[in-house]
């Protein structure tokens, strides 16, 4: 079969306006199915006809998913609120502003406006070789085109590679980590919610998937507890051009300090390793610790232990360990 | 069905990746049905007590005959475990369990690699090779096994240590099981283990194609022959070859109802 | 003639509303009754040979109207070495095979996905030292390198060559060489000798707007919308392609979205609309996609290069010895590398110089001129390098360009040829007193937290204008000056601001003035292509003569009618009157009435014979509509043209994070006298971000064992972000006119690219502190790298990664 790309295939679009009618599509069309919110992963797997689904389930028409709710103390976000919605909600700026941070450093204004945040979260990986549609692991094949003696992989990972080396791409995924929040799933299984930590896998556990969600599942809101409600918040992600690209790296941490010490801290970094990873051993080892310069780069050399780095992807340890110290001083000296 | 699975490759090559997983099922389904249709023989034709053997050798055979030394024991144990540990870790992720298995089956992989090698060096010096060897002789007497089974014949002579079908079963496993191992061993290189650098590069396309078709193969096989084996081990008939495996020896009657002593001499050595 | 009321201002241009607002027809935005859409299969192998195509099931699919194949194109000449349409030996992955028109683009999509096409697979390189090695790949089944632009020949360097270079460039047989006086003698006078091993890409052209093309045929003739930088030019391109005469072709082409070089004389796929639409018997569209624009469309050839150059301790360049490979792609045969010995000889007037060069072809897309084509790439590769001279030898840094600038007696280049003005000195200074030089330069390595910044100045030239080309229009009975121009409407605005030429010389206001342009069906005059920042100064010069022949007509007729010598007679204010009193004369339109009437030479029935045959028939045209100007560029002139840029930029880089922010950008530029000064600040301000881009973000990626690329899609390919472009940027020209142009204009749209990518590198250089920068673009991992003392992932002359 030649290849052809850039031209989407036939498929049958479903438009439900319940969430239970977009579950019972799920349900019924199973591994066949795609949950359709942006599509701006989507339309990309789509249009090069690699991924073809038979059914289409476009979740824009769904008011469940919609919309951005104060709960107790925190927020409840829609899994299809755009990450334009997210960026400029004013709750979400005061109270928790990492994450409106890293919704406005996603790609551009226009992807923002159409990218959701349940799509941001759920996202496939950047891989070239894979993107490109190559039968790779990740694609159900027997082999790793970004890690061979000749690959070119400067964009993956240093942990938690298992056969499959490609990265998480998003920015919001790992600030909803630090924030502790709550992914709410329906599925087969009824109603679900899990540590956003544990929403994201690795492939050691499925090599084709980034994500817990099976194929009947869908993501319907993320819950943000008021746990870290103005805790002090650090979030950067260093890339090529300052619009239009994934993180090269990128730091999300969230920081209570009292009395001049860091009484609890969550610290999370992404593009380093197939899911957004958390740094437990730094943040044990900074509690109790004052928020120096030199805490924070022993912090770093903490963080980077254990990189396993790929030809071209050393670069990665120094910028980690450097943006932990950023993290933990904040960017004035 | 499919028997393989095909990808292209980045060139648009048809390349062959491994065997289609609808094999697996194949093998279950060839492994169940094996089962099932010996199980309704079985009952239909219930096993009968074998007459003992007589005559000077079977006077001869002491109270308990060692059967499986105790090193003998515990490779077939060690391997049990870890045939086990490697279909689990290799098929349920499969079938859509999905865990963490891959540096698991690779270790697993690498201990039976290693117990059968010594399980060979001990065979060759320390274990008669011929007990489980199979000789055109041993091909009437199977044909006389099948035909007896079937109801169309008489009962076969009694063997002497191992029944010729336990060799051929035997066989058949070191063939599936050097086939795993051996491609097993060579797929590591695909994969990050602290072992060899990593390079999926170092065989042509095909000859992994291949690789991956003679694991998948072979795996699939010890599928199907594992079912059975582990289905006669819980016959209650068969009952005292299990125990033996455990024990390690077997009683006098056990052994007279089921061999030929003079097939298998019971030397001096070997009782206790 | 630089103070005429128009010349030199600002104007809205007329497209400008229609680009503005999206009703400007781009070659995809059209539509015809009953088109067809076509697509493409490209080759998955970087090198192959087609063995078999079987068609049989997309054919019987319903929907597919034709399939075209490389057997279906035109026989043309040259075809070892130049690429067509189609091919059954594709060169580089995504080289189209063959297309598909269908009712509509998923229906082709899936008759592709149909076809079966049996590929051999052959060797292929994507980096030319590979090729070079004994026992290398070669890019074609004959060899790695085009000889006499027709023959394919392979070229191997010995094991010793390779071996005695260790990890510099090895230097074996050059395919070209020249000696300007003694570059021994040169080196032995040097204080100083750097030698370096340099590496500069390959890139795309990334226009915005992708080579679609929509064409139809009727009786005979053939109607067709392409993306294109020129356009009358542009006509028998599409002939040659096609195989038909190019009186059969109405070409048209109102707007370009950017072409960089990419589509000076159109496209090569612009036959396969053609020829499907043929086949068919319906119009045909084929829309180009911007991954596939990648693959068959375009780029610039990347240079590994070796380069030693000699200073005396003033600064002063005794000798430089240059010897470049140029990545040629598999096709053709790229003039990058020699235009870089021109750009070296004459930026730096080395007393004693040395060229050496050699083009070898690797399975990459085809090459072509590219904005300031091996002045980029060599800029980018040397600038850094005269920085270093600069610390070294404790000079200024401007002052050592100075030192080593050319003017305007300068003769340059293996022919040694003079240029018509080069005002270098008068530029550094301007660059120097806008930026306050001296004080910009101290902040050189200042800190700021994690941040350090760098400041970097670059001198960068380009070819900047041609002679000889013809001026066509006419002033019809309704009063209004019709200027019909050949030249393509590339987004520079030259297409119009070289018309205002003949308002300023017939005093005729703007809004009087009509600007035919685009679709060859409207009779356009023989022009120079809209490509080597011609047009300025072609255009003016040829809008001048028509003018002025058109002024003569004018006089005459009023002469004629009104008595007197046509020399008594003046044109302004509307009308053609006699000198002094404007209220004796007859207006425009009366003129044009009576041109009618005379016919001959005033209405166009007779034209010059010196003009070109494109003109005449364009004229004849047109005859008898108006009073007409039609007339060939005889100013003569004596030199080559060039325009000069300096940049200077100041960066901040950030120690921690590698992350580099260009915070002041300023370009000033020797482009002789302005004609429209908001187009050239686009101009230069523009082509510095495209350099920014190449400085900073933007590289070609192929892995190496597939020979596939993956840098096809803007956002792996990184153009820059208008949020990597600095909030201060100043662009000014120094406005000394260029003595040989009666006009005083020189072209400006190549030389601010160089510039804008040597001047950032040098920058980043200087706020690392380290003066070693081998190989551009400096990416963050690369910065990164070396501020941690870490090895670079690659060495210096590896390509593509
Ligand atoms: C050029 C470009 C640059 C980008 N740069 C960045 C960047 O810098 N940082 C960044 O973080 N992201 C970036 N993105 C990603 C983008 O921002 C989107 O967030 C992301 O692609 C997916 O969001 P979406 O809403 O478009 O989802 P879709 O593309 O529609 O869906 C993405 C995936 O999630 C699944 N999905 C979506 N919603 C649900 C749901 N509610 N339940 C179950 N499954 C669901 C879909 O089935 C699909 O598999 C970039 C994308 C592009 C195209
Ligand atoms: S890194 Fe993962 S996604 Fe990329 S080629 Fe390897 S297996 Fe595929």
């Amino acid at each position: 079969m030649a290849v052809i790309r850039d031209t989407i295939p036939a498929f049958e679009l479903f438009q439900p306006t319940s969430l239970e009618d977009a579950l019972a599509l799920k349900r019924r069309y199973g591994k066949a199915s795609w949950a359709y919110a942006g599509g701006l992963d989507s339309l990309d797997w789509f249009k090069d006809r690699i991924k073809r689904p038979d059914a289409v389930i476009d979740l824009s028409g769904v008011a469940e998913l919609r919309g951005i709710r104060d709960v107790d103390d925190g927020v409840e976000i829609g899994a299809m609120s755009t990450l334009t919605d997210v960026e400029t909600h004013a709750g979400i700026q005061s109270d928790f502003g990492l994450l409106s941070d890293a919704a406005s450093k996603v790609a551009t204004p226009q992807i923002r406006n159409q990218g959701t945040l349940g799509g941001n979260v759920s996202q496939d990986t950047r891989c070239s070789y894979y993107r490109g549609g190559w039968p790779c692991y990740r694609a159900g094949g027997n082999i790793c085109y970004a890690d061979t003696p000749t690959s070119i992989n400067r964009e993956h990972a240093l942990f938690e590679a298992d056969r499959c080396v490609a990265v998480n791409p998003s920015d919001t995924a790992p600030a909803l980590i630090a924030l502790d929040a709550k992914f709410v799933i329906q599925g087969t299984g009824g109603e679900k919610v899990v540590d956003a930590e544990d929403y994201f896998i690795t492939p050691s556990t499925d090599i084709t998937r980034m994500t817990i969600l099976e194929p009947g599942d869908i993501l319907t809101s993320i819950r943000i507890p008021g746990t870290w409600k103005g805790a002090q918040f650090y979030f950067e992600k260093v890339r090529d051009r300052q619009a239009w690209d994934f993180a090269l790296v990128s730091v999300s941490s969230a920081m209570k300090i009292s009395g001049g010490k860091i009484e609890d801290i969550r610290i999370v970094m992404n593009a380093v390793g197939p899911r957004p990873l958390r740094l437990h051993d730094v943040e044990r080892q900074l509690k109790g610790q004052s928020a120096t310069e030199d805490v924070g780069a022993a912090a770093g050399e903490l963080a980077t232990l254990g990189n396993r780095p790929l030809q071209h992807n050393a670069y990665k340890i120094p910028l980690m360990r450097n943006l932990v110290k950023r993290a933990i001083r904040g960017l004035e000296v | 069905m499919n028997i393989f699975q095909w990808e292209q490759n980045p060139w648009g090559q048809d390349i062959l990746v491994r065997i289609s997983w609808d094999l697996l099922w194949l093998a279950i389904i060839g492994g169940a049905a094996f089962v099932i249709g010996h199980f309704i023989y079985r009952a239909k034709n219930p096993p009968q007590a074998a007459e003992p053997a007589t005559g000077s050798a079977a006077d001869a055979v002491p109270e308990k005959v060692v059967r499986h030394s105790l090193v003998a024991r515990l490779f077939h144990w060690t391997m049990a475990i870890t045939m086990f540990t490697l279909l689990i870790t290799a098929f349920f992720p499969i079938v859509g369990i999905q865990f963490e298995w891959l540096k698991i089956h690779w270790i697993a992989g690498l201990v039976l690699a290693g117990i059968i090698v010594f399980h060979i060096i001990h065979a060759t010096f320390w274990m008669s090779l011929r007990d489980i060897w199979i000789s055109s002789k041993d091909w009437a007497e199977f044909k006389l096994e099948v035909a007896h089974v079937l109801g169309t014949g008489k009962a076969p002579p009694k063997p002497g240590k191992y029944p010729v079908d336990h060799r051929i079963y035997h066989n058949l496993v070191t063939l599936a099981g050097v086939g795993v191992i051996a491609s097993g061993l060579l797929m590591m290189v695909r994969i990050d283990t602290p072992l060899f650098a990593r390079n999926p590069y170092l065989l042509s396309e095909s000859t992994w194609g291949w690789v991956y078709v003679l694991h998948g193969l072979s795996s699939v096989g010890l599928v199907g022959l594992i079912m059975s084996h582990v289905y006669f081990a819980i016959l209650p008939e068969k009952r005292w070859m299990t125990i033996s495996m455990i024990a390690g020896w077997v009683t006098k009657k056990d052994f007279l109802a089921n061999h030929d002593p003079e097939r298998w001499v019971v030397t001096e050595k070997a009782s206790k | 003639m630089a103070n005429g009321k128009l010349f030199g201002t600002n104007y809205s241009p007329p497209d400008l509303v229609a680009k503005m607002t999206g009703k400007a027809k781009y070659a995809e935005d059209f539509r015809a009754e009953g088109m067809l859409m076509a697509k493409l299969l490209m080759s998955p192998m970087p090198h192959a040979r087609v063995r078999n195509i079987d068609t049989r099931a997309a054919e019987a699919m319903e929907g597919v109207h034709a399939i075209l194949t490389a057997d279906d194109l035109p026989e043309t000449d040259n075809l070892v070495g130049s690429d067509r349409a189609l091919t059954m030996e594709p060169m580089y992955q995504g080289e189209p095979i063959l297309a598909v028109a269908a009712v509509d683009e998923q229906t082709a999509a899936n008759a592709i996905e149909a076809i079966r096409v049996d590929y051999e697979p052959l060797p292929f390189v994507i980096n030319p030292l590979d090729s070079l090695r004994p026992g290398g790949p070669n890019a074609r089944v004959g060899g790695n390198t085009v000889k006499d632009r027709k023959d394919v020949v392979e070229i191997k360097w010995t094991a010793q060559d390779f071996a005695e270079a260790g990890e510099e460039m090895p230097m074996g047989q050059p395919e070209e060489e020249f000696e300007l006086g003694d570059i021994a003698k040169g080196f032995e006078e040097a204080d100083l000798v750097l030698d370096e091993t340099l590496y500069h890409q390959s890139q795309s052209h990334h226009p915005l707007e992708s080579r679609s093309c929509m064409a139809y045929w009727q009786n005979d003739k053939l109607y067709i919308h392409v993306s294109t930088q020129s356009a009358q030019r542009t006509a028998p391109g599409v002939a040659r392609q096609v195989g038909i005469d190019p009186t059969q072709v109405v070409l048209i082409a109102e707007y370009c979205g950017g072409g960089f070089g990419s589509k000076i004389g159109g496209t090569v796929n612009m036959a396969i609309a053609a020829l499907l639409s043929k086949k068919a018997g319906r119009p045909v569209m084929h829309r180009v996609t911007r991954s596939e624009e990648n693959a068959y469309g375009r780029a610039r050839p990347g240079f590994q290069g070796r380069i030693k150059v000699g200073f005396k301790a003033d600064g002063r360049i005794t000798a430089f010895d240059m010897y470049l490979i140029q990545d040629n792609g598999a096709y053709g045969r790229s003039g990058d590398f020699t235009s870089a010995s021109r750009c070296v000889s004459l930026n730096y007037t080395p007393l004693n110089m040395r060229f050496r060069g050699i083009s070898i072809l690797t399975n990459t897309p085809t090459r072509a001129a590219q904005r300031a084509p091996g002045g980029v790439q060599i800029t980018a590769m040397v600038e850094p390098v005269i920085d270093k001279a600069a610390k070294e030898l404790n000079l200024d840094r401007i002052e050592i360009r100075k030192i080593n600038a050319p003017d305007n007696d300068t003769v340059y280049g293996s022919n040694q040829h003079n240029v018509t003005s080069a005002y270098v000195r008068e530029t550094l200074d301007k660059a120097a007193e806008m930026v306050n030089w001296e004080e910009f330069k101290q902040q050189s390595g200042r800190t700021n937290g994690s941040k350090v910044t760098g400041v970097g100045v670059a001198l960068s030239s380009y070819v900047a204008g041609s002679r000889g080309f013809d001026g066509l229009m006419v002033i019809k009975p309704d009063g209004n000056l019709y200027v019909h121009q050949g030249i393509g409407n590339l987004g520079t605005h030259s297409t119009f601001d070289t018309a205002r030429v003949a308002c300023d010389l017939l005093d005729i206001p703007w809004e009087n003035t009509v600007v035919v342009w685009g679709n060859t069906g409207k009779h356009l005059p023989h022009s120079s292509v809209q490509a080597g920042s011609q047009t300025t100064h072609a255009h003016t010069r040829a809008n001048l003569a028509a003018a002025t022949a058109l002024k003569k007509n004018l006089q005459e007729i009023a002469a004629k009618e009104l008595g007197g010598s046509p020399d008594s007679y003046d044109v302004s204010g509307g009308r053609v009157h006699r000198k002094g009193n404007r209220a004796s004369g007859m207006t425009l339109a009366h003129a044009a009435e009576r041109a009618i009437e005379l016919g001959a030479k005033y209405d166009g029935h007779e034209v010059a014979e010196d003009i070109n045959e494109w003109t005449k028939t364009a004229a004849a045209g047109l005859a008898g509509q108006g009073a007409m100007g039609a007339a060939k560029d005889n100013y003569g002139g004596e030199g080559d043209l060039w325009s000069f840029v300096v940049g200077v930029a100041k960066v901040e880089v950030d120690r921690e994070t590698g992350a580099v922010a260009i915070q002041h950008y300023t370009a000033v530029c020797d482009t002789g006298s302005v004609m429209n000064p908001r187009g050239l600040k686009a101009q230069i301000l523009g082509g510095s971000v495209q350099g920014f881009g190449l400085a900073r973000s933007q590289k070609w990626v192929y892995d190496p064992k597939w020979g596939v690329p993956f840098t096809q899609r803007l956002y792996n390919a990184k153009p820059p972000s208008i949020l990597d472009v600095p909030l201060e940027m100043e662009g000014a020209a120094i406005e000394i006119p260029d003595p040989q142009n009666p006009l005083g204009a020189k072209g400006i749209g190549e030389a601010p690219f160089g510039a804008g990518v040597a001047a950032v590198l040098c920058a980043i250089q200087d706020a690392i502190g380290e003066f070693d920068l081998k190989r551009s673009p400096m990416m963050t991992d690369l910065i990164i790298n070396q501020l941690e003392n870490q090895a670079q992932p690659y060495k210096v002359l590896e390509t593509d990664v």
